[in-house]
């Protein structure tokens, strides 16, 4: 089930659109800071942005800062929002589940797809800001190293293995979307409806973020910790918002999952 | 299992997930049996004891928003976060981390290096007696410090313990009974076993919720590594030297005056010798900067726009919570900036004895 839910994900011509649109964002960003070298104003403009002017390699992360806002999300939403729903306005829906294959294991196949999408639009925004980054706007000095948000020198070695970890822990991030999406899908049965409303979840977290009035629910917004993967760059890394940011994610997985499971297992199904 | 045991599932999956923090949180915090006075004397006996930690202050003063004073503004007017590693008053570092960077403080022997990663630069500066409010004086530790200066224990009560960063903290709350105070009290907190201050509010008269607070979220009582407190610029950082840290620093240095020794009623400190006169003590503390015509006016156009501004006949008036605000003269006339948590009426008596007590210093050039 698994396999078959993969293979329709890497055949499918809407999956390498979507993540090409995600990936144009960051190499355009990329193109034009080296053409123009106007980097912007230190401390505006996402993450890492004003440093890659003196070291490209830092351009994976200033990507990664400037699609996990909006675009991934979205993008994640609109993939684990179809899920079931899209199978369902589709008509599919019955068929697929006359076969000899349980519910729960459909929404873990699902779950697995949507995820592997996640990680290969991570991977490839990432790779490609590398390349950009490198090609275009230089790299560090290989014994000097990259400067950590701290001031100290980071290592290539230290700086690539913290890069793998705010590319996993951008991709935990997006796990929790996936989780809302799919329990969504499992709800409405219109794939635009689950999207929509994992977006609406979204942005009312953004926005709740930036009152003061709402500090008491802040710790527990999905979008709390996203940015936090910053914090792996400083020196010593900070990992209070990390982990809890971990923990949150781990958490919105657990809950909507298990009601996506809750909803789906015996759902009527007559689309 | 039955459509509703599975929602049942998850539903008790939630309520553990929810309900378990939330009902440790609210166990009460214990409140162990440590009277005010002792109480007083572990906090002020704490002094050297070295501690780190995650700190997060909240201030609700709106100041007026001026290029020399923009860092003031923030600090008191906005949320915080720092972490910060103490392992004496001459061997300390304190980041302020912001979402996409952080403004670093590294203090050794009397030189402190500041460290701004977005604005990429590092700038070393000897540490004047008088300057400026910055991120370092605001963890509670320091800023009880300053506020608990010449307090005895005839003047602190007792209040209850809260739990600040997992500790239960026994309380304490000072009154200050100056005539020229403007903060109604403040309540403190302090870790039972070493004394080190983890939380402070400070309340203006009238106010039912703090105009600032800070507190450690995480914190240790362990002495933090040597290396913790260095800063080992990467290669390709310059530092810069800084003979001027801030405009009270440059004032206190160049101004060709001495203002008097005595202001609406609060002694000169004994480290104000320039051009600054910094008076009171603790609680009740006022600062008074000299400023040139260039410095003054912009400053004057900001605290006109400021909300509840009042133009006095010695000057340009605003309050915010506790901490009063004056600014003496007119455009282009220069004039005495003076600040503290002092009423309005010892700020413009302050103004006054400025005016007759001035001494100007003969240009010998």
């Amino acid at each position: 089930m698994i396999a078959v839910e993969l293979r329709k994900l890497v055949l499918s011509r809407r999956t390498w659109v979507t993540i090409l649109l995600i990936d144009a964002l960051p190499t355009l960003v990329g193109i034009l800071l080296a053409v123009t070298d106007l980097g912007p104003r230190p401390g505006t403009g996402p993450a890492f942005l004003s440093a890659v002017l003196t070291d490209g390699t830092l351009f994976p992360l200033a990507a990664l800062a400037i699609v996990l806002p909006l675009f991934l999300p979205i993008a994640v939403a609109v993939t684990a929002g179809d899920a079931i729903a899209g199978e369902a306005q589709q008509g599919t829906l019955r068929y697929l589940l006359i076969r000899p294959v349980g519910r729960t294991r459909l929404l873990v196949a699902k779950l697995v797809s949507v995820m592997v999408f996640v990680v290969l639009t991570v991977l490839v925004v990432a790779a490609t800001a590398y390349v950009v980054g490198v090609l275009l706007l230089g790299s560090e000095d290989a014994t000097t190293g990259a400067t950590s948000v701290s001031g100290s020198s980071l290592s290539t070695q230290e700086l690539a293995g913290r890069t793998m970890l705010a590319l996993a822990y951008a991709m935990l991030c997006m796990l929790g979307v996936a989780a809302i999406a799919l329990f969504l899908s499992t709800v409405v049965t219109t794939p635009l409806a689950a999207a929509l409303g994992t977006m609406g979840v979204l942005v009312t977290s953004t926005v709740l973020l930036t009152l003061d009035a709402a500090d008491v629910l802040q710790p527990y917004l999905p979008t709390r910790y996203w940015l936090s993967f910053v914090d792996l760059f400083r020196d010593p890394i900070l990992w209070r918002d990390v982990e809890r940011g971990v923990l949150l994610q781990g958490v919105y997985v657990v809950v909507f999952l298990g009601a996506a499971w809750a909803n789906f297992a015996t759902k009527d199904i007559t689309d | 299992m039955t459509r509703t045991g599975r929602w049942a599932a998850v539903a008790l999956g939630v309520l553990l997930v929810v309900g378990v923090p939330v009902a440790i949180r609210a166990i009460p915090p214990s409140d162990p049996d440590v009277g005010a006075g002792e109480l007083l004397a572990a906090v002020a006996g704490s002094e050297d004891h070295p501690w780190s930690g995650y700190v997060e202050t909240e201030g609700a003063l709106d100041l007026p928003v001026e290029d020399n004073f923009s860092d003031v503004g923030s600090l008191f007017g906005e949320s915080t976060r720092m972490r910060a590693w103490w392992r004496g008053d001459d061997d300390w570092r304190v980041d302020r981390l912001l979402v996409a960077g952080e403004t670093d403080l590294v203090h050794h022997s009397g030189l402190t290096i500041e460290w701004s990663y977005e604005g990429d630069r590092a700038r070393l500066s000897r540490d004047p007696d008088i300057r400026l409010p910055r991120t370092a004086d605001l963890v509670p530790p320091v800023l009880a410090e300053r506020l608990l200066r010449d307090v005895d224990a005839g003047d602190v009560v007792r209040i209850d313990a809260r739990r600040v960063a997992g500790v239960d903290a026994p309380g304490l709350r000072l009154e200050p009974t100056a005539p020229q105070a403007s903060v109604d009290h403040v309540d403190l907190w302090a870790d039972p076993e070493t004394g080190v201050p983890l939380r402070i509010e400070v309340y203006a008269a009238g106010e039912p919720s703090p105009s600032f607070t800070t507190e450690f979220r995480d914190f240790s009582a362990a002495t933090p590594a040597t290396a913790a407190t260095d800063f080992p610029a990467a290669p390709g950082i310059q530092v810069d030297h800084d003979d001027v840290l801030d405009i009270a620093d440059a004032a206190n240095q160049y101004a060709p005056l001495r203002p008097p020794d005595r202001v609406g009623g609060l002694a000169k400190s004994s480290t104000s010798d320039g051009a600054v006169g910094v008076y009171g003590v603790g609680l009740t503390q006022l600062i008074a900067i000299p400023m040139r015509d260039r410095e003054a006016d912009p400053l004057r156009e900001q605290l006109g726009q400021t909300p509840g501004v009042r133009h006095l006949a010695s000057g340009t008036a605003v309050s915010a919570g506790p901490l009063g605000v004056l600014l003496t003269g007119e455009d282009g006339d220069g004039g005495w900036l003076l600040a503290g948590t002092v009423t309005e009426d010892t700020l413009v008596e302050a103004a006054g004895d400025l005016a007759r007590g001035t001494t100007y210093l003969q240009d010998d050039s």
